[in-house]
């Protein structure tokens, strides 16, 4: 208890002292206050958006487009992931698909993907669905590969259908690596959303970051990765909640 | 006496391809009448736990056939249930101790949600557990999760249990307690039981004959009927001069194979 305490302090104590020095560095124009403007503006141009409610409009939007695709990713990666793990069929056919697309970073795609779908939320929701939708379904492969024999022997002797096997042992069995895929796709799917915002969006946060730079209102661009730095906190810490109350047996 | 589960010559081969087949059945013939309890008791590694995989068609043999009333099997029987060893990995951590229960219930078409929860119930408190309906299986102890697994076993409707060492993983004491509710259990539902186990005592403790197979490649050396009174008494029982003469004979039988493959 107590080394966590000192641990805590020491951890606020380097934040601190990093805003302490920025705050200095940008007062006594070691970098130039209009490229690193100091925290007290930021956190100025933080407290207007606040206030004059446009945080909430781009957030909005950011949280459409990303919660959209990653539920979309999530069942995708959830349905084709036990498919393959359960029908040596559709392994077969699926797998060199996937170990071939998997490795591509998918922001590399965007650009084709304007040729077809133009540069519009149509590109922006398939590239962050693309990009989820990998760590869910290779969690979940190997969820199913690697579920206990004991459990699927239990259903064979209980003369489980193939249907009922699957929703009723190997879904809930597997949900502790799924849950694991869902984690990293929460992150990657932020990171897409954003770059998907900024390449081709006309509001959201990575649109209004990259739209305040190329307006050199420097301090709002601070504020707007601030907001998003929270928007992802605040992602983690509900799906960590969820997860728990999803898998509570989970690590016993 | 109708053989309710029959062994016809069943021979299994494990081979996977790198340097020579593993015999690991070879040539087992076996019956367990209507009603019976039969043991299986064999030195480790002898194949035991596989013979029973096999009559509970999750293994297939290489050559030979299971057959239940005369007829042969193909794949799990109907009414046969398997109470695993590791019973914590075959209960469902994601459901509670009656949701545990309910699940052979709900397969059964036209079943009532009602009438399956009354029934899990029921027999929740007949392996000792009311009370613990709402718990999941990792809250309780490992004594406790194997009465889940037995009243999940018992939920499925059947009349041949299949014990894989069902008691090993326990402390002395819930054992004893375990043995004494699979035997009363037995006993009220006319069950055929195959228990395979190392533990002679708890062989001749609870079966009408006794299995005792050799080292690999597994054959059966010999078969002893074991014709204490029921119903046992882990006392009483275990204190008759007869239990401990078959005891010493199985044991003696068990060891003498095991210094001969010593030699």
């Amino acid at each position: 208890m107590k080394e966590t305490h000192v641990a805590g302090i020491i951890g606020l104590v380097s934040v601190m002292a990093v805003i302490g020095f920025w705050e200095f560095a940008s007062d006594h124009r070691i970098v130039s206050p209009a490229l690193l403007p100091p925290p007290s503006s930021v956190a100025r141009a933080l407290v207007t958006l606040i206030a004059d409610g446009e945080i909430w409009q781009q957030l909005l939007h950011t949280v459409a487009l990303f919660l959209g695709s990653y539920l979309i990713a999530c069942t995708l990666g959830i349905a084709i992931g036990i498919w393959m793990g359960c029908s040596e069929f559709a392994n077969g056919l699926l797998e060199p698909l996937v170990e071939s697309l998997r490795p591509i970073p998918k922001s590399a795609l965007v650009p084709a993907l304007f040729l077809f779908l133009g540069i519009g939320p149509l590109t922006m929701v398939t590239v962050v669905v693309f990009a989820a939708t990998f760590p869910v379904l290779i969690n979940a492969y190997q969820g199913v590969r690697g579920l206990d024999p004991v459990l699927s022997d239990t259903a064979r002797t209980f003369g489980c259908s193939r249907w009922r096997t699957i929703r009723s042992v190997v879904l809930p069995a597997t949900l502790p690596a799924i849950f694991t895929g869902m984690k990293i796709a929460l992150s990657l799917g932020i990171v897409l959303a954003v770059i998907a915002e900024m390449l081709a969006g006309q509001s959201g946060l990575g649109f209004i970051i990259l739209d305040t730079q190329r307006a050199f209102q420097t301090d709002q661009m601070y504020a707007w990765v601030v907001v998003l730095a929270a928007f992802g906190a605040a992602c983690s810490l509900l799906f960590d909640r969820i997860e728990k109350l999803a898998i509570p047996w989970h690590g016993r | 006496m109708a053989a309710r589960v029959s062994l016809r010559n069943i021979r299994k081969v494990f081979d996977d391809g790198s340097g020579e087949p593993l015999v690991a059945i070879d040539g087992i013939s076996l019956d367990a009448a209507q009603g019976e309890f039969l043991a299986i008791v064999g030195p480790s590694g002898c194949g035991k736990s596989t013979l029973l995989k096999i009559i509970a068609g999750l293994i297939e043999p290489t050559a030979g056939a299971v057959e239940e009333n005369g007829r042969r099997v193909s794949g799990p029987p109907e009414r046969f249930v398997y109470l695993f060893q590791q019973y914590s990995r075959s209960l469902f951590a994601w459901r509670t101790v009656l949701a545990n229960v309910m699940f052979p219930l709900e397969q059964v078409k036209g079943a009532k949600r009602t009438d399956i929860r009354e029934t899990s119930r029921r027999l929740i408190a007949q392996v000792g557990l009311a009370g613990f309906e709402d718990k999941y299986p990792w809250q309780l102890s490992g004594g406790m999760q194997q009465r889940i697994a037995i009243a999940r076993a018992l939920a499925a409707n059947p009349d041949v249990l299949l014990l894989d060492e069902p008691f090993s993983a326990v402390d002395a004491l819930t054992r004893m307690e375990l043995q004494t509710l699979v035997l009363e259990l037995c006993r009220q539902n006319k069950f055929t039981a195959i228990l395979v186990t190392h533990d002679v005592e708890e062989a001749v403790f609870m079966a009408d004959r006794v299995a005792v197979l050799t080292q690999r490649p597994t054959r059966i050396a010999e078969i002893v009927p074991i014709e204490l009174a029921r119903p046992r008494n882990q006392l009483s029982t275990r204190e008759n001069p007869r239990f401990l003469e078959l005891r010493h004979h199985l044991m003696t039988a068990l060891l003498g194979d095991m210094a001969e493959a010593a030699r």
